[in-house]
């Protein structure tokens, strides 16, 4: 499903944040990516996203070569097969919870009657079928973080990124939303998160990926954080 | 239907939160388009003062009364045969009348009290080299008479030659000189418009910076993207090119329209005027909108 090949990827100001990186990630699988800050886990995530492109190396995300796709159509097009969740969890303020998850599929041109069935469904998996009409900033900020995830699993992506989801969190929201996205893993979506939460990462007993100074320096299955 | 349906929602929630910028814009699209309207309706009305004075020929020679057939045959052949001469068209007593009716078509006290025999036939002579001039008037044997400024010929048949060309330079001098005066105004406003235009669609994409991620992050195309900013930038220069336009017309009412029948001899522009430099406008307008919308939205043109 993921596939980094020898990747490395220098940015403009001479720092290298990735050196030499392999990684291979298949169909269904959970990964945790942990470091410490600059060790080069959001560049892996940007890549993946086509927001930045490897210096050398080639990166694969379902089939595709990312580097080869066109802004035109390619690009859009992989994002659509990607959800994204961050730690600020990135929700327009003045759009509703529904209008919020609504805008991700409206904004790729989904038909109306798509959006009206979809957008229910996803907010009832996530637990917050009762609150479409609410703002986010009447939310707390675990249900915030479940209308993120929502959104980003609206349009029924094969992966999920998650850049520090529980970042924000305190420690008991943050099993909540560990258990979410194992729902979601669960239901066939590969989950790739960067995190520093040791005790997460130690408690879900995932395959880990470790990253230090730009490179892998760990790739244990049924892993703990250090 | 459901994509022209967003971007108008997306368009008329952009306009409306940047309400400020969008009625500078608007404002300065309009006075730069109004001012681009009226140079070319003074440079219209000055070709009907032109047509009215010399019907557009640089030299007349009228025919007196009666006119004979024999009299046109000849010196028609005789005018063609002049190297400084382009073309000589006939207009006869009848065309002579009609067009005169029609220049002063706003003063009936002209087309109703003027007999239509006082307006002479003549031949109306347009000059390959306007210096070999004097080619005409020497093979019609006229000469100037100094106190009326009219040129008398003896040649039978010829009642006087009239010479525009000194008119039709100085008319067409004017026009030159007021209508790029009003051009260079009016460009300046324009480039002006486009610029204002221009930082609304940045400010407009900095307000949103946080909605055009997501809208990337979730896979829209650019084009999705921009559209909606595209479509306001041409809305703004739209709604300024339609207050010119409903502008220009009120002066034709409330100024030109005014004048109309004051001054007698004066042809004055008429709606089909101004209806006919519409199209202009509109195009202007466009040509803001789509410079605009390039420079406005081209640091947000990668992915």
């Amino acid at each position: 499903m993921i596939s980094l090949q020898n990747v490395t990827k220098t940015y403009k100001n001479g720092v290298t944040a990735l050196e030499a990186v392999s990684i291979e990630i298949e169909k269904g699988e959970f990964v945790f990516v942990v470091g410490p800050s600059g060790s080069g886990k959001s560049t892996t995530l940007r890549l993946l996203l086509r927001e930045e492109e490897p210096s050398t190396g080639e990166v694969f995300v379902a089939g595709k070569n990312v580097v080869r796709l066109s802004s035109l159509g390619g690009i859009p097009k992989l994002r659509r097969n990607i959800g994204c969740v961050f730690q600020d969890f990135k929700l327009l303020q003045d759009k509703t919870v529904f209008e919020n998850v609504s805008f991700a599929l409206e904004v790729i041109g989904k038909p109306k009657h798509v959006i009206d069935t979809r957008v229910p469904e996803i907010l009832d998996y996530v637990g917050l079928g009762e609150k479409l009409n609410n703002y986010p900033d009447e939310l707390s900020g675990g249900e915030q973080q479940r209308v993120s995830i929502a959104r980003a699993c609206v349009n029924r992506p094969l992966v999920l990124l998650a850049d520090e989801p529980t970042g924000n969190l305190d420690p008991n929201t943050s099993v909540d939303i560990m258990r979410l996205l194992d729902k979601v893993n669960k239901i066939g979506t590969t989950v790739v998160m960067a995190t520093h939460d040791q005790a997460i990462v130690d408690a879900m007993r995932k395959r880990v990926i470790e990253l230090d100074k730009g490179k892998v320096v760990r790739d244990q299955s049924r892993g703990v954080y250090s | 239907m459901r994509r022209i349906e967003f971007y108008f929602r997306e368009t008329a929630a952009g306009i409306r939160r940047n309400g400020i910028m969008a009625f500078a814009a608007m404002s300065t699209a309009f006075i730069a388009l109004f001012l681009f309207g009226l140079a070319l309706i003074i440079a219209r009305e000055i070709n009907l003062v032109i047509e009215a004075v010399t019907g557009n020929v640089q030299v007349a020679v009228y025919l007196s009364d009666p006119v004979k057939t024999d009299t046109v045959t000849r010196i028609q052949s005789e005018l063609q045969q002049l190297p400084a001469v382009a073309s000589v068209e006939y207009e006869n007593k009848d065309e002579a009348c009609a067009r005169a009716k029609q220049l002063f078509e706003s003063n009936p006290a002209i087309t109703e009290n003027v007999p239509c025999d006082v307006y002479p036939a003549s031949f109306r002579v347009t000059l390959a080299d306007t210096a070999q001039y004097a080619q005409i008037t020497a093979a019609l044997s006229c000469e100037p008479d100094p106190s009326t400024h009219d040129i008398t010929c003896t040649e039978p048949g010829v009642l006087k030659v009239l010479d525009f060309r000194d008119i039709l330079d100085r008319l067409s001098a004017i026009t030159r000189v007021l209508r790029n005066g009003v051009l260079f105004i009016a460009v300046i406003m324009l480039v002006s418009a486009t610029v204002l235009v221009a930082n609304t669609l940045r400010m407009g994409m900095f307000a949103r910076r946080k909605e055009i991620g997501i809208m990337r992050l979730v896979g829209a195309t650019n084009w999705r993207i921009r559209v909606p900013f595209l479509i306001e930038g041409l809305v703004e220069a739209l709604v300024g090119a339609a207050l010119a336009i409903i502008t220009l017309f009120l002066v034709k009412v409330f100024v030109v329209d005014q004048l109309r029948g004051r001054i007698v001899w004066l042809p004055l522009i008429r709606n089909g005027d101004v209806l006919a430099i519409t199209p202009w406008i509109l195009i202007a307008a466009a040509g803001v909108a789509i410079v605009a919308g390039t420079i406005g939205i081209r640091r947000f043109l990668d992915v």
